[in-house]
């Protein structure tokens, strides 16, 4: 297709004040009169308060108001709190304190007696498992968004049924399966059975979840650092207490957020409570520290995964079993993602996967960028190469052969049945990939040896959902001609808010410069949009967009043609005019955009926005009558067909050199081609490869948690200790490019890309640490110094097998 | 467990070591001196500690700059990282202490880190650096020694009821360059031996370094001994920026006619203290400079390594640097 | 609850819009400024050099000069002049006072950014006498005397871009922008000093700046065009 917008390169609207240090953040704002909130933090991994003596500290000049869990909406275990009675994790919030400054309030959660009687702590899911193991939360080891809490003990058979370093596999919480598993690996000519780890870690995002929030005429008005907007709405409203009519939320720019302000969280709504409570506006500026507590990680996994290969390298049969840490509050679903995400990948003949999720003693787990498929991916990639090597394959022939195009499925958990797929070309990627890195050049240096120095090359693959639908779409012209483009995603960083935007300015055929986007405040009246997550914008907002754009369009037509004369299909747009079709330069048969939002304005109704769809999300149909009268108003919910799942796939190549005597890594290539349709702006494209590259490579070689198994305390909450990648751990110039293959099921063809690049790049990276040393496989990442070097050196590895949130 | 508000203090800036050392005198162990802050600022942040004086040491011209000395160099101890790393004279005779300078954290932190403050800082140990009451910290255990401690910084050497290392990169050059610390106090001067300046938990478990709290380090004398020798530094670690060693190596090597004629080496990242490998520089001398010898230098660095379950690597790890050190790349 | 007067901006668009005090309610709309402004975006002008500005509310309440012996030599007075973008400010200054804190509460210098405050990720790198550094983990009173320059400090006199910037604008250099001011003053020390540096030399000068959405890449091209004249 040829677009004039769609796929070009523009500045996004908020670049400018970003580079300027205009862009305010949450915590770059003051309020008159504000206060400063404090936390005081658990000391014990689990635990329960006995006893708050705050007396002294509310004595203190300065001091407003302490506040507990018992100050708050009650939220039933094991769901994530604001302020809590039983800490189940060691930093998390137990009481607040205001004061009139940070020093106050500081020395007054220093004055503050807390009396904690000290309950069993887990930092191990097979330890909580076993017989008589030590649960996390008091009433039960075992939740997700889709288990219910519960106590689940495996049997001391089952454990001892495991030989030494394999996965005990007891009863399963939930289970999944296809086709005939036995005769699919009795199919087989390659058979291999493993176990993986992989690690819990941090997002980091580079600003805390700092929050401000005040009461004024009846709303309360909430700062806060969130990926998303009118999607944190309700959520938010539910944790302040109120309805969401009554919040007006503000997140123009969010410091990163990678999965974990994805929505709304607990900690978003306590200066909205303190402040109720104090009659003032109230900041807590979070810590980096306290963002370690509060602010989500990854959830890891203990794994087994036994692989049927024919001799081409077709996967007959593949099991799949994970044991996922959720840390203390209820699980995210990473461990139902990694099944899908196999299922998509290797289009396995036969297939079933099972899972449980285990609740340790260590921060609430939540979604981190691709969440399941990316930690996934890395584990089972090297595995994959295990099987070429013994069948003497080349190991992109051994993936493109069980590579899904658009005849390919993915399992939905949801349904509970292999879905079809929009459209899939991984074949193409995988070449294309290859054709880009040289692969065929570059794997014969596989194993060269210079000095202590020994090359390694890789291939990987990654999976996410690249789309979704279903959501409200809302645009404005106004009198003075220009087209308002109200977005209520939320402004991650992606620039998607933009780019899908320029859908809508296509469809109206109008010029950029002539658009503005509303966005980062539902004060500016913003429709229900998904949230910024799970690389689904840029799909599904181009199609909102796309629908509300169509309405203002099929609005224009019909204006034109009651002004003018004639039918609505006598009409085109053209240079932000109504022509017609039959005598376009004919001054006298064409309406602006300008004058038709003003005949708009006088026709009310639905030109107006007086009157709206029915099927709008009540914030749509807020902000629509909000809007109402100030101009040409289209709006629409996202009702274009959508008749299956919305892949977003990645290949990704990688040649690495190990040091052998000091086990350090130096990337010296990478390439990563993606299957995502069409490209909507190829400057933040290419950002999201290499961003999520660079997160790969944190994956594969830095990131993770370790915890005292005995004292239940993190040796990592500072950036120093959790190491993301810096400027000279990431330093390559990455080729990337897509397959450009447009998806039948979006108006212009785009999938979502951001998520699936950084499970790629790590498994290309773990593939190639893996073929620098001959084939050996860690089975867990991240793969660290220490590590290698016990392997360069044929040592035992430190770390016990399948041990978890430790080194 | 707040991290983020400092105790307030009362701040001093004295513009003469004189003036410094009467405001040691009078506050004695109430006082903290800052220099770069890098290390300094996290105890404050993290209210473990809250000092009543902060001297703040960095407006006294007469601390910075590198002299040239009858016999070799004299750095002030508040010249900053930066500097040592791109002052000509360091360089040209001295390259190991500028290739260590800069291996320390960040631009950012050299420009404003001082090598006083390098060889002085605290050590890293998650446990201590937590605020937990370990026998560094008054206490009457170690955390990092227990069977199920997570110890993979921790040392490999020297351990007496602690197990942390020095975490300092331009120490071990320091060691190795066979530096002098001048030291002076309200008593007067003093010069030891780099290599005495560090101390371990034996001698004291409380202290890093022989300073005590009227002690102020006022220069680094690097002699000329090792002045053009062939310099070997490398650090290990995690990440390229922001990181400490997991191991290091310094060496100064003096070779003729392909034999090594002396040698003089440290590892950091093992011990409290940089570790001066005296043994293997006995090894080596007279030895042909080759990979035989690197080999056995390696070996003999590691001699007596008794690790906790979780940093054998660093035996491996230290014996590789050492060898590369001494082969020279 | 009385009118709450909020400092910061939250603007349709951000970018070059320079802030002014609206008086709308949300629920207005103006169109002939295509965007909503309101009460709540009002945004307090800079505080006015000259004045001394006290603390707003982060740090009072700690012994300053009542504790410090003011005849001791070396003793710090509490009220001090900083030289910041190229203007002599009057400031109360905390003993304990990092120069982030500053900068950002007494100064309404928000650029500046705090994200770790331990001198681990340079989000508050400005620049003192040129040379970068981290102000989190800096005294104010240390700098007294010293050049200060913030990120807000690098535009032309009539609003344009420094060539940094515009570069960082051009090549799509920020991803979340939280990063962006502190890299882009990394950036300035480094071509200050070295207006042609190689790419080892580019990535060694930034490495004191992290950057979790992995914008190096595009921080990389921008720095490049930056040196090379745009």
């Amino acid at each position: 297709m040829d677009y004039k917008l769609v796929g070009k390169d523009f500045t996004p609207p908020d670049v400018v004040a970003k580079v300027t240090g205009r862009a305010k953040y949450t915590e770059d704002f003051r309020a008159e009169g504000m206060l400063f909130l404090k936390l005081f933090l658990s000391p014990l991994p689990h635990a329960r308060v006995t006893r708050i003596d705050a007396s002294d500290a509310l004595k203190m000049k300065g001091v407003v108001a302490v506040m507990t869990a018992d100050d708050l909406p009650k939220i039933d275990p094991p769901d994530n709190t604001m302020l809590t009675n039983e800490p189940v994790y060691f930093g998390q919030p137990i009481l607040a304190v205001a004061a009139t400054d940070e020093d106050t309030a500081t020395n007054a959660v220093e004055m503050i007696k807390v009396d904690l009687q000290p309950l069993p702590f887990v930092m191990d899911p097979l330890e909580s498992l076993y017989p008589g193991g030590p649960d996390a939360q008091s009433n039960g080891n075992v939740s997700s968004d889709t288990v219910k809490l519960q106590t689940v003990k495996w049997k001391a058979q089952d454990f001892a049924a495991a030989r030494e370093g394999q996965l005990p596999m007891g009863t399963a919480s939930e289970e999944w399966s296809y086709g005939d598993l036995e005769a699919g690996f009795a199919a087989a000519k390659v058979v291999l059975d493993e176990v993986f780890v992989t690690a819990s870690y941090s997002h980091m995002s580079q600003e805390t979840r700092s929050a401000m929030a005040y009461w004024q005429n009846g709303k309360c008005y909430v700062h806060g650092s969130c990926q998303s907007l009118t999607n944190a709405v309700p959520g938010l409203a539910r944790y302040i207490g109120i309805d969401p009519s009554q919040l007006v939320f503000i997140a123009e720019y969010c410091g990163g957020g990678f999965g974990s302000k994805g929505s709304a969280y607990p900690t978003m709504a306590l200066p909205a409570h303190m402040s109720k409570k104090t009659g003032r506006p109230v900041m807590w500026r979070a810590s980096r520290a306290e963002e370690y507590y509060v602010g989500s990680g990854r959830a890891g996994y203990q794994g087994r995964v036994k692989i049927g290969f024919r001799a081409d390298g077709r996967i007959t049969a593949l099991d799949l079993y994970i044991v996922q840490d959720c840390g203390a509050t209820t699980g995210y679903t990473d461990y139902q993602a990694a099944g899908a995400c196999v299922s998509i990948l290797y289009q396995p003949l036969a297939m079933r996967w099972r899972g449980i999720p285990v609740l340790t003693s260590t921060p609430s787990k939540g979604a981190q960028r691709g969440p399941g498929q990316n930690q996934m991916a890395p584990a089972i990639e090297p595995i994959i190469d295990k099987a070429a090597r013994q069948l003497g394959l080349d190991r992109v022939a051994i993936r493109r052969i069980n590579a899904p195009d658009s005849s390919g499925k993915v399992f939905d958990m949801r349904q509970k049945k292999l879905e079809p797929l929009t459209s899939a070309f991984q074949k193409e990627a995988l070449d294309k990939g290859a054709t880009l890195f040289n692969w065929e050049e570059k794997k014969k240096m596989s194993g060269q040896r210079k000095g202590s120095k020994v090359i390694g090359v890789g291939v990987g693959q990654c999976y996410h959902g690249g789309g979704s639908s279903g959501f409200d779409g809302l645009v404005r012209i106004t009198p003075d001609g220009k087209l308002h483009i109200h977005n209520g995603v939320g402004n991650l960083g992606t620039y998607s808010y933009a780019g899908t935007a320029r859908v809508a300015a296509e469809v109206l055929n109008y010029r950029w410069d002539h658009c503005v986007i509303e966005f980062g405040n539902t004060g500016r009246h913003l429709p229900w949009n998904l949230g910024q997550y799970g690389s689904l914008t840029a799909y599904t907002e181009s199609r909102t967009n796309f629908v509300a754009a169509t309405d203002a369009k099929t609005k224009l037509l019909e204006i034109a043609a009651g002004q003018l004369g004639g039918t609505p299909d006598d009409y085109s747009l053209a240079d932000e005019r109504v022509v017609s079709k039959s005598d376009p330069s004919n001054p006298s048969k064409s309406l602006t955009y300008a004058k038709a939002a003003e005949i708009a304005i006088g026709l009310g109704g639905k030109y107006s926005g007086k009157e709206l769809p029915n099927d709008i999300n009540p914030i749509t149909r807020r902000a629509a009558g909000a809007l109402a009268g100030t101009g040409l108003i289209g709006v629409s919910k996202d009702n274009i067909k959508r008749t299956a799942s919305v892949p977003s796939l990645v290949a990704v190549f990688a040649q690495i050199e190990l040091d052998l005597e000091t086990g350090k890594l130096r990337i010296l290539d990478l390439a990563a081609v993606a299957d995502c349709g069409t490209v909507l702006h190829p400057q933040s494209f290419h950002h999201q490869m290499n961003g999520g590259a660079v997160w790969g490579i944190g994956m594969a070689t830095l990131e993770r948690w370790v915890y005292d198994p005995e004292i239940g305390r993190p040796a990592n909450r500072s950036f120093h200790t959790q190491k993301p990648p810096g400027w000279m751990d990431v330093s390559v110039d990455m080729k990337v490019d897509a397959v450009h293959a447009a998806d039948p099921q979006n108006p212009v063809g785009v999938r979502g890309m951001g998520e699936p690049i950084m499970g790629g790049t790590a498994s290309a990276i773990l593939c190639a640490i893996s073929d620098a040393l001959g084939g050996h496989l860690f089975l867990r990442h991240p793969v660290l110094p220490d590590m290698i070097l016990n392997a360069a050196a044929g040592k035992a590895q430190a770390h016990k097998p399948l041990a978890v949130n430790t080194q | 467990m707040i991290t983020d508000m400092m105790t307030p203090f009362e701040l001093y800036q004295p513009s003469r070591v004189d003036d410094a050392l009467a405001l040691l005198n009078r506050y004695d162990k109430d006082a903290w001196k800052l220099a770069g802050g890098n290390d300094s600022f996290d105890w404050f942040k993290d209210r473990i500690k809250r000092p009543r004086a902060v001297i703040d040491l960095n407006g006294i011209a007469e601390l910075k700059g590198v002299r040239e000395t009858a016999d070799g160099i004299e750095i002030g101890a508040l010249t900053t990282l930066a500097e040592i790393a791109r002052n000509p004279l360091v360089r040209q005779k001295y390259g190991l202490l500028a290739d260590a300078a800069r291996k320390v954290g960040s631009p950012q932190i050299r420009n404003s880190g001082t090598l006083g403050g390098n060889v002085a800082q605290d050590t890293r140990c998650w446990y201590y650096r937590d605020g937990l009451p370990c026998h560094r910290a008054g206490g009457n255990t170690c955390y990092a020694s227990r069977p199920t401690s997570m110890n993979r910084e921790h040392a490999i050497f020297g351990a007496n009821r602690c197990m942390a290392v020095n975490a300092s990169d331009t120490a071990p050059a320091l060691v190795a360059l066979e530096a002098k610390m001048v030291i002076r106090n309200p008593q007067g001067e003093r010069v030891v031996e780099a290599k005495d300046f560090f101390i371990g938990p034996s001698v004291d478990i409380t202290r890093m370094t022989i300073l005590t709290p009227k002690d102020l380090l006022s220069a680094i004398r690097i002699p000329s001994k090792f002045a053009n020798a062939q310099f070997y530094f490398e650090k290990v670690s995690d990440r390229e920026a922001f990181d400490f060693a997991l191991v290091n190596v310094a060496s100064a090597t003096i070779v003729k006619g392909g034999v090594i004629e002396q040698s003089s080496i440290a590892c950091g990242g093992v011990e409290s203290v940089p570790r001066h490998l005296k043994v293997v520089e006995d090894v080596a001398r007279g030895e042909r400079q080759n990979d035989a010898t690197a080999k056995l230098v390696g070996q003999a660095a590691v001699r007596g390594a008794a690790p906790l379950n979780y940093n054998q690597f660093k035996i491996v790890l230290m014996q590789n640097l050492v060898a590369r050190a001494i082969r020279g790349a | 609850m009385s009118k709450n007067k909020i400092n910061g901006g939250c603007k349709s668009g951000g970018g070059k819009n320079r802030e002014r005090p609206g008086e709308e309610d949300l629920s207005l709309f103006s169109s002939a400024r295509n965007k909503f402004i309101s009460r709540r975006d009002f945004i307090k002008g800079v505080i006015s050099s000259g004045a001394t500005i006290a603390a707003l509310g982060y740090m009072p309440g700690s012994p300053g000069l009542s504790r410090a012996r003011a005849a001791s030599p070396g003793a710090v007075e509490r009220l001090i002049s900083l030289k910041v973008n190229g203007r002599t400010r009057r400031v109360d200054v905390l003993p304990q006072e990092t120069l982030a804190m500053t900068l950002r509460y007494k100064l309404g210098l928000t650029g500046t950014k705090l994200s770790c405050d331990r001198g681990e990720c340079g989000a508050c790198t400005v620049l003192i006498d040129d040379v970068a550094h981290y102000s989190c983990t800096t005294l104010t009173h240390s700098v007294r005397n010293r050049s200060i320059t913030t990120i807000e400090g690098l535009e032309g006199p009539s609003g344009e871009l420094h060539p940094v910037q515009k570069a960082f604008v051009e090549e799509l250099g920020p991803q979340c922008g939280y990063c962006t001011p502190g890299q882009i003053m990394s950036a300035v020390a480094l071509l200050k000093e070295n207006p042609h540096p190689t790419r080892e030399e580019i990535l060694l000068s930034m490495s004191g700046n992290l950057c979790r959405c992995g914008s190096y890449d595009h921080y990389f091209r921008a720095i490049t065009r930056a040196a090379q004249g745009g």
